[in-house]
């Protein structure tokens, strides 16, 4: 069970994002792929789930090409993602959020949910009951009649995660899961996604925050306009001098970017609380 | 909503509340039946009708609402799937070829025509979305129509087919509003069974989230395509339903009653409702039915009146006169059903 993508390019018009990459990432480990901004980081998670077209190259989930599958096909051969900006299914509840993920398994038996009423209250009770399980297990169990729209920001990222990981999957894609958290609830993701680790999973996260990928990270690409910069543990990462020159800049600077980054991931998180506000509706 | 279940819950605290509550979940459908029995004996024949015409409207509303409610797929050629249920019956029992099939087999007939109609339809059209998506099911509404009107030899062209026969169910001939509406209601009591259970199903979901997000919808293993076409079809077959028994009731149909207001007519029951909620379907099938005919005293000025009562809503409720709160499950808690 292996994840490769082979000789990989991507192409946006004139833009090359992504430029002939071959990757593999091993099951059992959390692989991140770091890079400045534009580098093409979530580019691969968005060809892998087959949001977009693989322009060259393959993508071998398991020996199986998934950039000629469709998107749902794609899900159902067991690759789950989140998204850079969150994307829930806000007029729903957080528990549907959850349900709805086992429609591919349970679409077959719809017919007797709707024509039997004894089949249908055992097959919903059996659903909800495996929901708050995975609720519970990122602490939202409390919410799970809540608007997914209305939760805080730190508990729609989560809800996300949430989300991705009762569908089992065999390959787990985190885009920025820790972007605009502060940090204790960092943290707190820190510790959900070890747990989250099984020997069978393949992790890749695709992260700005420095401390949380060397510190989560079993292995680290480094990405750079579009080509592999560097492969390595965190350690080599940190200590190629080339890494450090393409993304962190020289040592002095290190900090001052520490600051804006800091100063950056809290207007996000003061935008999107905005947004969410925005987007509950009058009646409440 | 918290609040008005945990004031159930109080109710079902105490012994002599709770065995109240189970009378009433007994006792007050069987009050509203008889009402209607008593209602529908002595009121004139004109209110009847109308109420029938409600009726067959609130079915038209639930099959659209499956699409536009639950998927967020804007149809505005609905009218389409009414005309081939409708037609099904002006053709297969009636004069125009001499075929004389019994009401119950056309109304499987014309609600699996119109429901096929539906899915073939739903292959080409449903890689659009929003806005492109109802001009071209506009379209399809108009090309239906127009069909009608000009198949002179299938359809008898603009003169409609008249005369078609009284359905006989269990030896007795329907022909009254009086005798509709004993059909139309446990039609209606039905089809709101089933759909509220598709709602709360796997599939009801499915559609939910295609309609909040759709690539996330499908980055999370669902086939929109396929769910997509399960809504079109499933819905069409209701308004083929719908087209079945409004055939028998005028036991006269012509292309001019499936125009494109009609469509819109059953867009705005679900929209002026409130999006998505059964209850909201019902009670915006007897608002857009009832008050157009409260206003036949003002001809002139009926449609402006109707059209202002309209535009009041929509300032006023946004989401539709029913919140969605007060969904089925609300009117279940209130009965005492659950």
């Amino acid at each position: 069970m292996t994840l490769r993508f082979e000789n990989v390019s991507k192409r946006f018009g004139a833009l090359i994002a992504i430029d002939g990459v071959t990757l593999d990432f091993a099951p059992g480990q959390i692989t991140s792929v770091i890079g400045p901004n534009g580098a093409g980081k979530s580019t691969l998670i968005n060809m892998a789930a087959g949001s977009y077209s693989v322009t060259a190259g393959r993508i071998l989930l398991d020996g199986i090409e998934l950039q000629r599958l469709k998107k749902h096909q794609i899900a159902q051969e067991g690759v789950a993602r989140t998204y850079q900006n969150i994307r829930l299914f806000d007029g729903m509840t957080v528990l549907q959020n959850l349900e709805v993920c086992l429609f591919a398994e349970l679409v077959g038996e719809a017919w007797a949910e709707v024509l039997l009423s004894g089949a249908a209250r055992r097959s919903r009770a059996a659903r909800v009951e495996r929901c708050r399980g995975e609720l519970a297990r990122f602490g939202l169990e409390p919410l799970a009649e809540a608007m997914a729209g209305d939760l805080s920001y730190g508990n729609q990222k989560l809800l996300e995660i949430a989300r991705a990981a009762i569908l089992r999957p065999k390959l787990l894609m985190l885009d920025e899961p820790a972007a605009g958290l502060n940090h204790a609830e960092t943290e707190s993701l820190k510790r959900r996604l070890r747990e989250l680790m099984r020997p069978d999973l393949i992790m890749l996260v695709v992260e700005h925050d420095m401390s949380l990928v060397m510190a989560l990270s079993d292995h680290i690409y480094v990405l750079h306009q579009g080509k592999l910069l560097f492969a390595g543990s965190p350690q080599e990462v940190q200590a190629n001098p080339a890494v450090q020159e393409a993304y962190l800049g020289s040592p002095g600077e290190i900090d001052q970017i520490r600051d804006t980054a800091r100063r950056r991931t809290n207007r996000v998180r003061i935008r999107a609380d905005a947004d969410i506000e925005r987007r509950r509706p009058h009646s409440v | 909503m918290t609040s008005d279940r945990s004031a159930l819950n109080g109710a079902a605290a105490s012994p002599a509340l709770d065995r109240l509550g189970r009378a009433r979940a007994i006792a007050l459908p069987l009050v509203a039946l008889a009402a209607a029995v008593i209602a529908v004996l002595n009121a004139p024949t004109y209110y009847v009708r109308v109420v029938d015409m409600v009726l067959i409207y609130v079915l038209l509303g639930t099959g659209l609402n499956m699409v536009v409610g639950y998927a967020g797929l804007l149809d505005l050629g609905f009218v389409a799937f009414y005309a081939i249920g409708a037609y099904s019956y002006a053709i297969l029992a009636s004069g125009q070829f001499d075929i004389h099939l019994h009401f119950a087999l056309v109304l499987v007939i014309g609600g699996a025509l119109a429901g096929l109609a539906g899915v073939l339809l739903g292959i080409p059209v449903l890689r659009l979305r929003g806005d492109y998506l109802a001009i071209v099911t506009l379209g399809f509404g108009e090309i239906v129509r127009l069909l009608l009107n000009n198949l002179d030899w299938l359809t008898n062209g603009p003169q409609g087919i008249s005369r078609i026969d009284e359905p006989r169910i269990l030896g007795f001939a329907l022909a009254e509003p009086q005798d509709f509406f004993w059909l139309l209601l446990p039609l209606v009591a039905i089809a709101f069974t089933l759909v509220w259970r598709l709602e709360c199903s796997i599939l009801g979901l499915g559609w939910a989230a295609i309609r909040e997000d759709q690539d996330a919808a499908r980055g999370i293993g669902i086939n929109t395509t396929f769910a997509k076409l399960l809504a079109f079809g499933l819905s069409a077959t209701l308004g083929g339903v719908a087209g079945v028994v409004f055939a028998a009731f005028q036991r006269f149909v012509d292309p001019v009653s499936f125009s494109f207001w009609e469509s819109l007519t059953v867009v705005l029951i679900i929209v002026i409702g409130g999006l998505g909620n059964l209850v909201g379907v019902a009670v915006g099938a007897a608002a857009l039915i009832v008050l157009p005919e409260l206003l036949r005293d003002y001809a002139e000025y009926r449609m402006l009146l109707y059209g202002a009562g309209l535009v009041a809503v929509i300032l006023m409720r946004p989401r539709g006169l029913i919140d969605r709160r007060y969904n089925p499950a609300w009117v279940m808690r209130l009965l005492g059903w659950r």
